[in-house]
Parts: C-alpha cells; sequence; structure tokens
C-alpha cells in the first residue's frame, strides 16, 4: 500500500519522474506514463475513485486550457509540419497540436503523482519523517505542525471578524479603494491575534521541554524499508523503462530534438 | 454535606524552597521606573497549593513564565532579581532542564497545542524529554486513565470540548512529573460543570502526588476549600498580600477589593439577590417563533420559541456548543434562520432595512478587538454618527459624554488597540450606544475579566436596561445570572430546555445536571444550610 510507504522517500519517489518529464515534449511519453499512475493509485492504495476524480477533473480543463493556448501560440521552433487549417490570424500545424497535447498530458502527469502523494500521506508522519530521514531541524518541522493546526481557527476568526464590522454598520466595500481600506481593517486584528497565538503556542511548546535539538526520542520510528524502496524503484524505474521504450519507438523528443 | 478542610499546612523545612524569587522584576521593555513585574519576593513550598491572584494586567502570567525560566529569554525581555529551585539560581540550569520540573496549563484551549491528535500531543511532550520509545506507550496509557482521557487517545485534539481539551494539556503536562504544576486560568473557557470536573481532577492528583500547585485564577470559589496559600499582585506588579488563605482574605480585605480583585463569595456578603419580586413585563421586544437553524446538515438550533421583553435582562446559558452564540447572530440578524421566523418591534427581521436594524439593536462581542475599525478611540465613537449624518457639533458633545461615561477620556486619541483589557471592553460597549439601542446582545461579556472590569460592566448595563433597553447575555457565569437576570433560557443540544425566571431554574437540579450547568454559589450556600439544619432537626 502506498500510504505506508515512507513519506520522504515517497516524495523523493515522485520529484524525479516530474522534473524530468518536463522536458520530454512528444506524447507517447507522457501518455503512457501518466496511464501507469493512475493504474498504480488505484491498484496500491485505497483512496476511493470519486474522490480522486472530484480533484483530478478540474485540472483536466486546465489542462486542455493550455494545450489550446500553446496550441495558437507554439514557438516557431516546434511549429513545423502541416497547417492543418487557419482561422483569423493563427495558423493550426501538426506540431503546434502535437506541443499542446503533450504539454496537457505532462501536466495531468503532475497532477497524478501528486495527488498520488497528497491522498495516501498523512501530514504528521510526513513532518517526521523530514526530520527522521532527511534532519529537517525540529523547530522547523514542529512549527510547521503547529501552524497547520491554526488554519481552521483563521477561517473560524475571520468570519467572526466581518460579522463584527457588519454590526458597526461597515458596508460592504465598494470600488479598489475600499477594499483596500477593506483589506487593512480585517488584516490588523487578525494579524495580531495570529501573532499572539503563535507566541502562546511557542510558549506552551518550550513548556513542555521542546528546545528545537535533534537530541530526543521518536514516538513514531520512520524507518525505511524494502517496500519503500520497491516503491521507489517502480515509479522511477518505470519512468526510464517508458522514456527507454518511447526511444526504440522513435517517438522520443526532448527539448524539440527528435531521437 | 460536610465542609471539605485543607490539608495542614506542612511545616517549615530546614530545606531551602521548592521556588524562591527574590527583589524579582521584570518588563517586556527595557528597564523603566515602574516595571511591570516590581521588586516581587516570595517562596513556594512543597505539596502546597498557592493562590495568585490579581487585576487584569497585573503580571500573573508573566511571573509563572518567570518561574520556569521561559522569562526573560523568550521575549528579550529586562529582568533583575533572582529565581532559586531547590535554592539553586535557576539561570544556571540547562535550557529545557527546569521546564520539565515545572508545567503549566494555559488558558486558551486553542493554542497550547502543536499536534493534530491527542496520542501525537502526549508523544511530543515524551520525546521532548527523551523518554525511551519502549515505556512510551505504557506511560501514554497510564496518564490517559489518570485523567479519563483513554476514549478520546486517536481523535483529533480540535474536535473534543473545552473541558476535554483542557484535560489533554493537564495530561501532557503530567507526563513530566512536574513537581510544581502552574494554572493560568485553565477553565476560563469551560461550563461551569466541565470547570468543577477540572479542579476536582487537579485537586485529587494533587493530593495523590503531593506536588505544588500554583493557580492563577478570578473565580475561587471551587478552588478555595483546597487553598492554603495566597499571593497577590497590584496593579503596578507589587506584592501586596502573602499568607495563608483566611488571613489573606480577612486582612487585607480593603486592600484586595479597592485593587478591583475578586473575593471568595464566602468572604463577600453583597451576594443578595438584587431587587427582590421579578417585575411583569409586557411589552415584548423581540419574539422568536418556530426557529431552526443547520449547519451543513448539522442542525444548531430546533424549533425555538421564546420572547424578550422591554428592559428585561435576559441571560441565555448551557454548555459548550449548545448553540448560545449561534442564537445570539441570529437575534442579531447577522445569520438566517432555515426555518421560523424573528419579530423586532412588530416587524419581522428580514423586512428591516440594515442601518435602521444596526441603530435600534447592538452587539458585544466577546473579544473587543474584533470590533474596532478605526484608529483613534475618537473616530471609533463617532463612527456611527457620521455613519448617520449627525452634524458635527452634537457629534462631538456626545462622543466626549461617551468618554466621560466610561472613563476613557484621557485615551481620546489613542488606538484602541493599545487600550488595557478592561479599557477595551468599555470602548467596545461604548461605540454601540451612540443612539441608546432597543436590544442590546453581550457574548460572554465577563469572560476573564477582574472583578472590577466586571462591576463596571455591569453598572453601565443596570443604567441601559433602566432606559429600557432589553439586555441579553450569554454566559457561562450562574453567580451573574443569579443576582442581576430576570429571565434565562437554557439551551440543550439545541433545543429550548428551560425558560423562566432563575429562582425556577434553580430547582430543576436533574435539568441542570444534563445541560451541565450548576447552581450559583448562594443557592448551594443556602442548601448545605438546610442539610445542616435538617440533620439538626
Amino acid at each position: 500500500m502506498i500510504s505506508s510507504v515512507n513519506p520522504a522517500v515517497k516524495m523523493v519517489a515522485i520529484i524525479i519522474p516530474g522534473v524530468l518529464l518536463s522536458f520530454s515534449f512528444d506524447i507517447f511519453t507522457p501518455l503512457t506514463y501518466l496511464i501507469f499512475i493512475v493504474a498504480f493509485t488505484f491498484l496500491f492504495s485505497s483512496i476511493p475513485v470519486k474522490k480522486w476524480l472530484l480533484v483530478f477533473t478540474p485540472f483536466v480543463f486546465l489542462a486542455l486550457g493550455f494545450a489550446w493556448m500553446t496550441t495558437l501560440y507554439t514557438s516557431d521552433s516546434f511549429s513545423g509540419g502541416r497547417v492543418l487549417f487557419e482561422f483569423w490570424w493563427f495558423e493550426i500545424t501538426t506540431g503546434g497540436v502535437m506541443v499542446g497535447i503533450s504539454l496537457a498530458l505532462r501536466s495531468l502527469c503532475f497532477v497524478a503523482l501528486s495527488l498520488m502523494f497528497i491522498l495516501t500521506t498523512d501530514s504528521t508522519k510526513f513532518m517526521l519523517s523530514l526530520m527522521q530521514q532527511f534532519k529537517l531541524p525540529p523547530k522547523l518541522t514542529y512549527g510547521i505542525l503547529a501552524g497547520y493546526r491554526f488554519l481552521p481557527t483563521f477561517k473560524h476568526e475571520f468570519e467572526v471578524l466581518r460579522q463584527a464590522h457588519r454590526i458597526r454598520g461597515v458596508g460592504r466595500a465598494k470600488g479598489v479603494k475600499g477594499r483596500l481600506r477593506q483589506f487593512r481593517r480585517y488584516a490588523i486584528p487578525l494579524m495580531a491575534n495570529a501573532i499572539r497565538k503563535a507566541e502562546r503556542v511557542a510558549i506552551a511548546m518550550e513548556s513542555k521541554g521542546f528546545t528545537g535539538s535533534h537530541d530526543r526520542t521518536h514516538y513514531h520510528h520512520m524507518s525505511v524499508g524494502k517496500k519503500d524502496w520497491v516503491f521507489f524503484a517502480s515509479i522511477v524505474g518505470t519512468f526510464f523503462l517508458v522514456v527507454f521504450t518511447s526511444y526504440q519507438l522513435g517517438y522520443l523528443n526532448i527539448f524539440g530534438r527528435q531521437f | 454535606m460536610k465542609k471539605r478542610l485543607p490539608n495542614q499546612i506542612p511545616a517549615v523545612q530546614k530545606q531551602p524552597a521548592l521556588i524562591r524569587t527574590e527583589n524579582l522584576s521584570f518588563d517586556y521593555e527595557k528597564k523603566q521606573s515602574e516595571p511591570l513585574i516590581n521588586d516581587v519576593s516570595f517562596s513556594l513550598e512543597e505539596g502546597e497549593v498557592t493562590l495568585l491572584t490579581g487585576a487584569s494586567g497585573s503580571g500573573k502570567s508573566t511571573i509563572s513564565l518567570c518561574l520556569n525560566g521561559l522569562y526573560p529569554e523568550a521575549v528579550e525581555g529586562y529582568a533583575e532579581g533572582t529565581v532559586y529551585y531547590r535554592g539553586e539560581d535557576i539561570s544556571r540550569f540547562e535550557k529545557g532542564v527546569l521546564n520539565q520540573k515545572i508545567g503549566i496549563v494555559f488558558q486558551d484551549p486553542e493554542s497550547q497545542f502543536c499536534m493534530v491528535t491527542v496520542e501525537n500531543e502526549l508523544a511530543f511532550t515524551m520525546e521532548n524529554l527523551k523518554v525511551p520509545r519502549k515505556v512510551m506507550a505504557e506511560r501514554m496509557d497510564a496518564v490517559l486513565e489518570v485523567t479519563g482521557l483513554t476514549e478520546v487517545k486517536y481523535r483529533a485534539i480540535h474536535e473534543l470540548s473545552g473541558g476535554q481539551k483542557q484535560k489533554v494539556a493537564l495530561a501532557s503536562v503530567l507526563l513530566m512529573e512536574p513537581e510544581l504544576l502552574i494554572l493560568d486560568e485553565p477553565t476560563a473557557n469551560l461550563d461551569p460543570v466541565s470547570s468543577l470536573e477540572f479542579i476536582q481532577l487537579v485537586t485529587k492528583l494533587q493530593q495523590e502526588r503531593k506536588m505544588a500547585v500554583l493557580v492563577i485564577e478570578h473565580q475561587l470559589d471551587d478552588w478555595m476549600p483546597y487553598i492554603h496559600r495566597v499571593l497577590a499582585l497590584n496593579k503596578h506588579g507589587k506584592l501586596i498580600a502573602d499568607g495563608p488563605r483566611d488571613n489573606v482574605f480577612t486582612e487585607y480585605k480593603e486592600t484586595l477589593t479597592e485593587e478591583g480583585i475578586h473575593l471568595p463569595k464566602a468572604i463577600q456578603k453583597n451576594t443578595q439577590k438584587l431587587g427582590g419580586q421579578t417585575p411583569q413585563f409586557l411589552e415584548p421586544a423581540l419574539s422568536i417563533s418556530n426557529l431552526s437553524f443547520k449547519r451543513k446538515d448539522r442542525t444548531i438550533l430546533e424549533d425555538l420559541t421564546m420572547t424578550l421583553h422591554k428592559g428585561e435582562f435576559v441571560a441565555v446559558a448551557g454548555e459548550n456548543g449548545a448553540g448560545k452564540s449561534t442564537l445570539l447572530q441570529l437575534m442579531a440578524g447577522i445569520l438566517s434562520p432555515h426555518k421560523g421566523t424573528i419579530t423586532f418591534q412588530d416587524a419581522p427581521l428580514k423586512k428591516w432595512r440594515e442601518e435602521e436594524l444596526r441603530k435600534h439593536m447592538g452587539f458585544v462581542f466577546q473579544n473587543p478587538e474584533h470590533q474596532f475599525i478605526t484608529d483613534t478611540v475618537y473616530d471609533e465613537l463617532s463612527f456611527g454618527m457620521k455613519l448617520n449624518g449627525t452634524p458635527e457639533e452634537e457629534m462631538k458633545e456626545k462622543v466626549t459624554e461617551l468618554l466621560g461615561h466610561f472613563q476613557l477620556e484621557g485615551h481620546r486619541w489613542n488606538n484602541p488597540f493599545s487600550l488595557s483589557g478592561g479599557q477595551k471592553r468599555r470602548l467596545s460597549v461604548a461605540t454601540m450606544l451612540d443612539e441608546t439601542p432597543d436590544v442590546l446582545l453581550f457574548d460572554e461579556p465577563t469572560f476573564g475579566q477582574d472583578a472590577k472590569t466586571t462591576d463596571e460592566l455591569m453598572s453601565i448595563v443596570l443604567d441601559l436596561k433602566a432606559k429600557g433597553t432589553t439586555i441579553v447575555f450569554v454566559t457561562h457565569d450562574m453567580d451573574l445570572i443569579d443576582q442581576y437576570c430576570e429571565t434565562v433560557f437554557v439551551l440543550d443540544k439545541g433545543n429550548l430546555a428551560f425558560s423562566g425566571t432563575p429562582e425556577q431554574l434553580w430547582d430543576k437540579e436533574s435539568l441542570l445536571k444534563q445541560a451541565r450547568l450548576r447552581l450559583p454559589y448562594r443557592v448551594r450556600q443556602l442548601k448545605e444550610e438546610g442539610d445542616v439544619y435538617d440533620l439538626v432537626r
């Protein structure tokens, strides 16, 4: 199961293909890899399909938007090939369409990889793992965790503030100037409270003996085992396999250079 | 019921005190002629329960953080004098070591945790102490058992009730096996029963483990039987009283009252009910019928029907999360009901024009800072009048009058955020009074306030009431309800469980228990005397 993989290893396993993918400008490579990632996600995790689709679908539209824009404005080095059709002053070429579709597929690959990480990783364990595997300072990781707890209270406070101002007779702001002033009115009390709360949490943490030093024991021991390496090898290995196949079949295109 | 007597005060020992401060001074800024904490010397003995009291802003919380060495370092403040732990200067301790001997439970349940679940929060403390992983689970289960939290081990802290959160805070501090436990107004945010439960838990643990406890608290009554010694600070951060409990409250009674410090009810004489006969109210001001409110499919309020009258003082009570604040927001028209109607002066609330409604109805929020929208006290007070187009001359006159009435003359051009707690509270009420409102709603206005601020607020409120304003208080303070209110509405899980006079409510014991409310001190006292009388007979 993906959710039991060490979060730090998982992160690296996802960043490597994520970065390398951005160099491939053909269709075959990102398409094959996308199919693999989606299949892998559903085979080895218990994410409900519905939930996944709910997050994924908006990105499909975004990707289509990217593709369309890139097709219209392909840079000269890529816009070779036959002219498919023309309208106004646009010329749609096969090269342009290829680059557009490739971009869309690459974006979807990033989304699928990110979802695989986000939907299977517990934020607390992720931080603990960054601390234990990558030796991130405890001050930073526990700071992030404490901040994470604030998000819901922040929203609540904003709501209360809006009500309080309405009671005072402050109407909805009109125009840019009014909005700026309204933003300032909200920002000061929100910031004042956030700083005060952060200070309190910091004091509470220190009073429980937190010093920020690495010299501490761990309740959740985040280990890196065989399973983690198998996961790493599958994700990264498959990526190179896909690139190699693409090369063999003659599809591979890196920065516009066909291999 | 037999009155509990405190344990005998431990005899004077030869060994040094657990904590001893000598001429301690502290301020957040550079050295000043009159620092926040001014030349304070006292000691805390082992196994003793000490109460630290003082008006708001007298530096009580600050002292507690000086004791475990977090201040002045954490805030780069200025400090003078010495604090000794068992005779050893605390500045010689390595960082983090002393913190483990002194545990603190803070006031705000929202801002003393850094992890999401109870389990991880408790683990955090043990990791700091470098407890070996093998014994962590065992120690965690033991402390969960002691604090009665076993069932919520894997729950997220933010989903728990206020009382449970404070118990989690206590549990994580107990893991350190502290020799001194500091409680900084730990029950200020809790409903009456949760508050009592917390106090009973702490005192039980104190008697079992014989640790020293320093309690900082405004509401003294429930702690009184367990307290051995009392320390009191005045507004200038000087120690004005230090001695055994009963001596301090009798000998220094006048000084403490002058300082605006709450005295225990047992010593106050004037806890009698004001007025006496409940007047008859005829003219309705605000009526609610069959009101329901939902938040994301969750029913918050269900089928409420009630009427508030002109000049009536109404309290809304109930457990945390029973829907009290929501009801208040519905009354003010800042939330709209899903079902039912609210009628304010013969017209449904939704038919009211926003500006008109705001002139006739005021709302004072729990945190006064939320209501401030301008940069000076003057602008704050004149804001509503400017919106209404009041002529300049009249406005100046009215603002001056309000400044006088609320004792804010000297702060006319100050920024509202720079005022003290009591001044902020007064200003937040004053901003609602540019025109005398017909209904004034308060969301927990006395929470965390010292006696003086509370008294000032109550006299302003009674003044308004005399002018015919309907007052609504959402509050946990049963004594306040007993003393001032004419009508009480009790909410229990979104339903109206009771409406009537306080006297009628005090007779319904099972209802009080179900809604997690308690009898006020006066009535408890009467019942106790009654019981004794019965026994004698």
